[in-house]
């Protein structure tokens, strides 16, 4: 294929040539349609080439994590719209597909729609997660094995069909379903206890949702009324492969080694939700409008799950080698799930608008396991245990929040409100006060919320959003406590063709609580400008800037001492995005382009990292439907941590880009 | 707290007599009814935004007899017509993009009201944060301007406020947006929804993350709690991360430590530290390692198998 690779260069230099003129006397005189200039029935373009990777500098897999496109003929893109002139079928048919032959994320969309009978949507997705970052600790480093413990090398494919019938009607029934299907394998580890094992994995799943309902629609009235059901599988298996696993511990226990000989994992999972949606709005006066929600599912799932291993292990509680183990378990866990939701808007005065609204999520999952658990030695049995577990969780969370906005005058709106945030959980009780059968919290957060919106003209717009909470309960210790949150967003068309617009985010969060001390502070101030002199025909410059840093601390105890230690998180670093258009000198509609830019990323502080992704792109128009292109892009990572993870890599696109 | 909800229930109370105050008495003469210009009379000047209108599915108005805007699709927004027809002056015409975003979504609310996106829209749609629907919808033009269906083009439109956000997917971690094959719109409702943040739901209440991550669906009969009370940020950032797996945190075991650090300590959960794990070997500092189904197990409490 790479051979053919020169012929793409040049016939795009041939197609330049002056097409021969044609005699006058082969010139037809035009015709004029006797129908009025009707659209066309096929609309849109398609845009597809070649990608040339070049080799890979770095680690492979690290590329693999973070870019993997690869290499071979591609479909970058298809956009087609189709009229049906007669509307017997449809009024209207849509096709989009992105990054076909071979490319990590595969997508096509289909939207078909013929007035007042259906409208029916088909989206289709393969996305590929590759997941092999030596970025975590590795135990076996010191032997000289890379090998990471916890790595995948996935496919997800979601599908996702609608169909509406009579849309724009009264009475419109809807039916849905989704399929949504992952598989692959990967590295996981095989933990017993003293040692654990580095072993692949296999794991698939598919889910199947499917859902229908109704919706009605009258002047001032909604209601949708839906059901559905999702039925998933999940199957995991763990294996090992010959030989002898050493694991992540060569230090002998009381003069032996642990390994393993041979292991198995099997866990089955099938599930199942019943949910019910009912939403309603409605205006039943000028001055208000109403609108509430009532959510509720019911996730079940059944699970069995075996294992059985043979090696040299050691029981810490009999303190007794053994041999092989045969374990076996059957658990089932469900979760009811409620929520609800009701709000309101009310209009009393021109000027004023009134925002009430609440709303609850409460959940509780309940769940039981019955594991039979048999140690032998050399086949004969050492010991048998039993263990029943019931485990529960409990949610309950509440919202209110009463807010208005005033409009000063027509430039200016003022905001402001407050939100009352409350509930309470109780989770199992972790390790070693499981004795205590449960630990819970109590959730209480009371937010003054503030705003600003002005808009001078239609040039100018400020907006500013501030909500602030003094703190009291939270559940966790890196939860929102006591915070203030800002953002101002402006935006100034300077000229017709000149945008700029400037973006302040903050988020300072604390905790004094003694024996947490948690002090968290992020700032990102965006600064971005759109230029298009002349319409963008000769030269357009978009870009984009961030400055941003994150601090983090948090007390926290080192487990095997107890002592007091803090946690460090910091981020100080600056991206960028900017592209570059220029108009090249051409004839007529044969106008060359130029573009270049790119985006990079660069940050000091906990994990220093670079990335770089510059590209450009020289477009060449072949006739008005017709586009010939060649791009250059390069990705460069650069992340020291544990090791060195970092990959350079050139890729070429040439592709043609022709309308329909 | 005992004033929260007598004081919230006086001012709707309030907010509903005054609203209800402005509502023309009975038997009140009406005043003269505006009149119209027609499509047509539109086309005569706007003739460019008349041609693009062809293409916009709004167009389906001017033959629409049962919406009562039956060759008057224009003024269906812009309000009677006829004296701007006849004076030719922008102030004789309502122009939704000059009003107040909370007046322009008025406008639009008139026929949309009655859509289910629109439902959570007072509880944390765009229009509180003062964002007209005609900032994202182009009532004029083909349908990907009005309602862009293509990734690519759904993300251009969002960055355009939300450069913070956009800039996040730039780190080498991220959910694969800048490639298009995600949109913003997989994860967050612009018209709102109960959850913060606008983000979607799946299966009526569960997080949407699980649309595609359905393996740490769940339920699991020994929940990982934080999944549950906080939702999957509570140690990913989904935008974007220099941390592999998008995590908050550089090294597996601070994001754990940080929580499983305290006995009760300000009455927050997360137990005490793992006893005996000894940080200075590699082993424990990936604490994922052996607790690998952190997001929940069907098996042991541990989260180990």
């Amino acid at each position: 294929m790479r051979r053919l690779l020169p012929l793409l260069f040049l016939w795009p230099l041939a197609a330049q040539q002056p097409a021969p003129v044609p005699k006058p006397a082969e010139a037809k005189p035009a015709q004029e349609s006797p129908a009025p200039a009707a659209e066309r029935w096929l609309t849109g373009n398609v845009d597809f080439g070649y990608r040339v990777v070049g080799a890979v500098g770095g680690d492979f897999n690290t590329y693999r994590s973070v870019v993997n496109l690869g290499e071979g003929p591609k479909l970058f893109g298809l956009d087609a719209s189709m009229q049906d002139p007669s509307r017997r079928l449809f009024d209207r048919l849509d096709i989009r597909a992105n990054s076909w032959g071979g490319d990590p994320y595969n997508t096509a969309r289909l939207d078909v729609r013929r007035e007042r009978a259906y409208d029916f949507s088909f989206d289709y997705r393969n996305i590929a997660h590759f997941d092999f970052l030596p970025s975590f600790a590795d135990p076996t480093l010191q032997r000289g094995v890379f090998l990471n413990q916890r790595s995948i090398d996935t496919n997800r494919r979601s599908s996702d069909l609608e169909l509406n019938l009579l849309p724009g009607r009264r009475i419109v029934p809807f039916v849905a379903f989704s399929r949504n299907a992952g598989r692959g394998r990967g590295v996981t580890v095989f933990g017993l206890e003293g040692n654990e094992y580095p072993v692949p994995n296999l794991f698939r799943d598919h889910s199947d949702d499917i859902r229908g309902g109704v919706r009605l629609d009258f002047n001032r009235f909604h209601f949708t009324l839906e059901q559905g059901r999702v039925s998933y599988h999940i199957d995991q298996q763990v294996y090992t492969g010959p030989g002898r696993n050493p694991g992540n511990v060569l230090t002998p226990v009381f003069g032996r080694n642990l390994y393993l000989d041979q292991g198995n994992q099997s866990l089955d999972v099938r599930g199942d939700v019943r949910f019910t949606r009912a939403v309603f709005a409605a205006a039943p006066f000028r001055w208000v409008d109403v609108a509430g929600q009532f959510l509720f599912s019911q996730p079940e799932a059944d699970s069995k799950f075996s294992q059985n291993n043979t090696g040299n292990f050691f029981d810490f509680a009999s303190r007794q080698f053994y041999s092989s183990q045969l374990a076996a378990l059957t658990s089932q866990a469900s979760q009811p799930h409620t929520s609800a939701s009701f709000s309101a808007e009310l209009r009393p005065v021109r000027r004023l608008r009134i925002l009430e609204s609440w709303m609850t999520d409460r959940l509780h999952n309940a769940g039981s396991a019955f594991l039979t658990d048999r140690l032998l030695v050399s086949g004969s049995p050492l010991d048998t245990r039993t263990l029943a577990s019931v485990d529960r969780l409990v949610l309950n969370y509440n919202q209110q929040e009463l807010a208005g906005l005033f409009d000063i005058n027509g430039k200016a709106t003022l905001r402001f409100g407050h939100r009352y945030v409350w509930g309470n959980a109780s989770v199992p009780a972790a390790f070693v006060i499981e004795r205590l059968g449960k630990e819970s919290a109590e959730l209480r957060r009371h937010v003054v919320l503030a705003g600003l919106s002005l808009r001078l003209g239609q040039r100018v717009s400020v907006n500013w959003d501030h909500e602030a909470s003094p703190g009291d309960h939270s559940y966790f210790r890196t939860s929102l406590h006591k915070y203030q949150r800002a953002k101002i967003r402006a935006r100034y068309q300077v000229h017709p063709s000149l945008a700029v617009a400037a973006n302040f985010s903050l988020l300072d969060n604390e905790n004094p609580s003694p024996g947490i001390n948690y002090d968290f502070l992020s700032r990102q101030n965006t600064l971005s400008a759109n230029w298009t002199p002349g319409g963008g025909k000769w030269f357009s410059i978009l870009g984009e800037y961030t400055r941003f840093t994150l601090r983090s601390e948090l007390t926290y105890l080192v487990p095997n001492t107890l002592d007091r230690e803090l946690s460090f998180y910091r981020e100080d670093g600056h991206s960028g995005t900017a592209l570059v258009d220029v108009g090249l000198p051409g004839k007529g509609a044969v106008q060359p382009k130029l573009s270049f830019g790119g985006s990079l990323f660069a940050s000091v502080g906990s994990r220093p990292a670079r990335y770089y992704q510059p590209q450009a792109r020289f477009s060449l128009p072949l006739s008005g439907r017709a586009q010939w292109y060649g791009e250059w892009r390069w990705y460069a990572l650069s992340q020291p941590f544990y090791l060195f993870e970092g990959f350079r890599n050139h890729q070429f696109v040439i592709g043609f880009r022709l309308a329909l | 707290m005992a004033w929260l909800l007598p004081a919230t229930v006086v001012i709707v109370l309030w907010a509903a007599s005054v609203g209800a105050a402005q509502q023309p008495a009975a038997g009140a003469k009406p005043a003269p009814a505006p009149e119209y210009a027609g499509s047509e009379a539109c086309q005569a000047c706007h003739e460019d935004i008349y041609r693009a209108f062809q293409r916009n599915p709004h167009q389906r108005v001017e033959t629409d007899k049962r919406r009562g805007w039956a060759g008057r699709a224009c003024e269906s927004c812009h309000g009677p017509g006829a004296k701007h027809a006849e004076s030719v002056a922008a102030a004789d015409i309502l122009h939704p993009p000059k009003l107040e975003p909370g007046r322009a979504d008025q406008n639009c609310l008139k026929c949309h009201l009655r859509e289910p996106p629109l439902a959570a829209r007072i509880q944390g749609g765009h229009g509180r944060g003062q964002v007209a629907c005609g900032n994202c919808h182009s009532m004029h033009k083909e349908p990907e301007r009005l309602r862009p269906r293509q990734p690519a083009r759904i993300n251009q439109q969002c960055a355009g406020c939300h450069a913070a956000e956009w800039a996040q997917f730039q780190r080498p971690h991220r959910h694969r947006l800048p490639e298009g094959a995600m949109s913003c719109t997989d994860c967050h409702n612009p018209h709102g929804s109960p959850p913060p943040q606008f983000r979607r739901v799946v299966s009526a209440n569960e997080p949407g993350c699980f649309r595609c991550h359905g393996d740490k669906r769940g339920p699991f009969v020994f929940e990982h709690a934080p999944v549950r009370l906080e939702g999957c940020r509570a140690c990913h950032e989904p935008h974007g991360s220099a941390n592999p797996r998008l995590l908050n945190r550089a090294e597996v075991r601070f994001q754990c430590l940080e929580c499983h650090s305290n006995i009760g300590a300000g009455g927050a959960l997360g137990g005490i530290p793992p006893g005996l794990h000894d940080l200075r070997s590699p082993r424990f500092r990936n604490c994922t390692i052996c607790h690998s189904k952190i997001h929940g197990s069907q098996v042991d409490r541990g989260l180990r198998r």
